[in-house]
């Protein structure tokens, strides 16, 4: 039983959201083993049960195992030093992240409203423009905002879809309430991820997950196919739809070779595309091949070398104008960013009156906008308690954690704000819901994110019941992102 | 299929079959060095496989241990079998949505294998038979996951074009070079010389079984240019290079398909009308050398027509 002294040690931060215990103020080693399973919450009980019949060799064991997985598979990355590639896996934490069908039908709707709100303020935002002109959103924020693009204004993409694929970021209080924290429109990523950890998961822990009542995630390539395939321009029985990468070299090169895999389609390269008469075509071995749609990963301003940035390597010259003529359906739309930028995001609970009028199911965390006055001298008397963040950036760059910078960086910043307020909004520091982790022997409470990933086609939203789990593996660190020493779990959503 | 694509399988296997014939080489060439009674020189090994100049040659030539560790792991040589792994993994990388999941992960395994310090160290210190037979065994697990898992597409048409033209001007290279090593005397009948020869491209048994008569470098030349059941030689090679090519054929691009399909056509008669006797007649040297260029210039025109895409 040497894993129920696994349990004893867990002790949670105070005044924290735990997802297993709930009892945030119990303090380890203190009670009887009956005791400390009954502040385990109900989802969480299978789990514990079958980690208690484990040794911590066994465990370990499993640890190791995980990572053989991912390296064998070359579910890695490639960090570039002294003029060679090392390979790298992104941390997994083998203990999954449990949601139950509660919490799931919540942000399912929630997420589902969201997006409706903001496909339509694109629609809007990009043609007739009545959210500005009703004063809704501020004219300035919109123009003002580097993802907004003019070359998108008047045209009308198929089915009246900006946003296909949304990869929304939700964190929880201290009391267990969600919040958005990040509407992802462009280029989410991290869904090979999701599909991988579970793959893992089935792996170290067999028979786990049947008994669990655990829901699968399979599905997701298959409906992401089926919406690519009905957005074809031509109306043929095979449409071409390929996966579009910036190369071998690109982070998330793994998942763009998975996902072109999973849907059985190409994955092109930008030289690999070719435009004659405004129509894109692939080099092939047999000559030219017309393409009819286009999920890219390629950015907003890498696409198209004639009309965004003229150095791209990665894009295919012309396409923009295929892409205006009709011929061609890209994936997600271009110019989706001036609906995720972080100072648009204030405004995402209005859009939802506006244009649905309903009350928003999920809540914004509260937002500064640095541009205003007012706002802005609060910010600054309470920098401690603030986060700060370039509104353009994402990533976990760019970034001010309040209570653990220094003055010296906490006045650097206010300078930089004050040369450009519009850059930079600040919200108060969530305390983000810890979740266990298996570490060293242990387990310890580690703050956690949920990034459920929503797939929208002319029939409707739909979203795999699941996500990735991301895990800010620092004691005490309120930063998930994988480029700042973040993990990920597996994400159960568990059947009613 | 994307050119990009039949480009990078076409490279993925002719580095994969250079590593096997390396490997393979190298293993013999040690049990020879073991078995020499003067001082065995691993030059006619690095003036095939490595770009060495005569003095860079010289000095490790005779340091069995210096030549393994630069053929096998070096990561400055860029023929070692390391850095050719690392370019054929490269090449699946690129095209992993092309190749079955099991063969890209025994293609990444090998190149975790060998990339690992460990194989580093082994070579200078443990008996670099064993060595060798694990990495051969990779490159067996490869060939096997291939013929087991992949669909026989156009992919795996140049997956095995780029697979025998690699062996074909292989083949080519080891005799030629081992001849000259002896300056082209037909006469040599050193015997252990040719049994390791035959040995090192897995010929020495069938050599047993067709010639009753011993060691005689004419026989050595028949089997490894025109034996069409030895898997090794030219013939059987460039034979299977024109089988996987014509599955190439198709209502498009046929001006490109005739072309080449004519230059391989063209090779393999060649080689099938050869015998012995016409090529000592020509002179070895300026036969096999007119094979690879022949080989060489089938690369350029696929280049042109079939992998153009920049």
């Amino acid at each position: 039983m040497q894993t129920t002294e696994l349990l004893n040690s867990y002790s949670v931060d105070p005044g924290t959201w735990d997802e297993m215990y709930s009892e945030s103020e119990r303090t380890g080693g203190s009670l009887s083993e009956g005791r400390t399973l009954d502040f385990v919450r109900g989802q969480y009980r299978g789990v514990v049960d079958f980690l208690q019949q484990m040794s911590i060799e066994e465990l370990n064991k499993k640890e190791e195992l995980a990572k053989r997985l991912f390296m064998s598979q070359g579910i890695t990355f490639t960090v570039y030093s002294s003029g060679e590639g090392i390979e790298k896996i992104f941390p997994f934490d083998i203990i999954p992240r449990i949601i139950t069908a509660a919490e799931w039908k919540y942000i399912e709707e929630g997420i589902r409203q969201r997006l409706k709100a903001l496909n339509l303020f694109l629609k809007d935002v990009y043609s007739n423009q009545f959210i500005l002109k009703d004063g809704i959103v501020p004219v300035e924020m919109v123009y003002s905002c580097p993802h907004y693009l003019r070359e998108m204004h008047g045209f009308h993409v198929p089915h009246d879809l900006y946003v296909h694929i949304a990869g929304i970021d939700l964190i929880r209080d201290n009391d267990g309430t969600f919040y958005i924290l990040e509407d992802n429109l462009r280029t989410p990523s991290g869904v090979s991820y999701m599909l991988e950890n579970r793959e893992i998961t089935k792996r170290i822990f067999p028979d786990l997950l049947p008994g669990n009542n655990v829901r699968s995630v399979t599905e997701y390539p298959n409906i992401l196919h089926r919406n690519l395939v009905s957005l074809s321009p031509r109306q043929t029985a095979n449409p071409t739809v390929v996966v579009l990468t910036p190369g071998i070299y690109n982070s998330a090169y793994f998942e763009h070779t998975t996902l072109a895999r999973l849907m059985g389609v190409e994955l092109v390269e930008g030289r690999d595309l070719v435009i004659d008469n405004h129509r894109v075509f692939m080099k092939t071995t047999a000559g030219l091949q017309q393409v009819d749609v286009i999920y890219r990963r390629v950015d907003d301003e890498f696409l198209d070398p004639l009309v965004f940035n003229p150095d791209s390597m990665l894009g295919v010259a012309g396409i923009m104008s295929a892409y205006r003529k009709g011929n061609v359906a890209i994936v997600n739309a271009i110019g989706n960013g001036v609906a995720d930028d972080k100072a648009i995001y204030t405004y995402v609970p209005e859009m939802i009156r506006y244009y649905l009028n309903e009350e928003p199911i999920l809540k914004n965390v509260p937002t500064y906008q640095l541009g205003h006055a007012d706002q802005r001298e609060h910010v600054f008397a309470n920098m401690q308690k603030m986060v700060i963040k370039k509104t353009n950036e994402s990533g976990g760059y760019g970034m001010l954690m309040g209570h653990s910078a220094s003055d010296e960086e906490i006045s650097r910043y206010k300078m930089e704000i004050l040369r450009d307020p519009r850059q930079y909004i600040a919200q108060p520091i969530i305390n983000l819901s810890s979740a266990p982790c298996y570490m060293n022997g242990r387990m310890k409470p580690r703050r956690v994110d949920l990034r459920p990933y929503a797939l929208c086609g002319p029939d409707g939203i739909q979203i795999v019941p699941g996500g990735l789990t991301r895990v800010a593996l620092r004691e005490g660190s309120l930063v998930v992102n994988s480029s700042q020493g973040g993990g990920s779990k597996d994400t159960w959503v568990l059947a009613g | 299929m994307l050119s990009r694509v039949a480009d990078s399988l076409y490279w993925m296997s002719r580095y994969m079959e250079r590593a096997d014939g390396i490997l393979r080489m190298l293993k013999i060439n040690y049990a020879s060095s073991q078995d020499d009674i003067q001082e065995f020189s691993w030059k006619p090994v690095l003036r095939i496989f490595t770009y060495l100049d005569e003095d860079g040659a010289s000095k490790i030539s005779h340091n069995t241990r210096a030549v393994l560790q630069y053929m096998v792991t070096d990561r400055e040589n860029s023929n070692s079998v390391l850095n050719i792994i690392t370019r054929a993994r490269e090449n699946a990388r690129s095209v992993q949505d092309h190749i079955t999941k099991e063969l890209w992960q025994c293609l990444n395994e090998f190149y975790h294998t060998i990339r690992d310090e460990k194989m580093n160290r082994d070579l200078q210190k443990d008996d670099p038979v064993s060595i060798l037979d694990v990495l051969i065994k990779q490159g067996l697990l490869y060939f096997g996951t291939m013929d087991v898992t992949m669909a026989r597409g156009e992919g795996y048409a140049f997956i095995n074009i780029g697979k025998f033209l690699e062996r074909g001007v292989q083949s080519a290279d080891i005799l030629d070079v081992r001849f000259s090593d002896r300056h082209y005397d037909f006469s040599q009948t050193d015997i252990t010389y040719w049994k390791y020869l035959l040995l090192s491209i897995s010929g020495y048994e069938l050599y047993l079984k067709t010639y009753r008569s011993g060691f005689d470098a004419r026989n050595v030349v028949e089997q490894t240019v025109l034996n069409d059941d030895f898997p090794r030689s030219i013939l059987y090679s460039v034979g299977r290079l024109h089988i996987y090519f014509e599955r190439l054929k198709s209502e498009r691009n046929q001006e490109a398909f005739r072309k080449i399909d004519f230059m391989i056509g063209r090779i393999r008669s060649k080689v099938r009308y050869s015998t012995v006797e016409s090529i000592m007649a020509q002179g070895l040297h300026t036969y096999l050398n007119g094979i690879k260029d022949d080989l060489y210039e089938v690369g350029n025109a696929l280049n042109q027509n079939y992998f153009a895409y920049t």
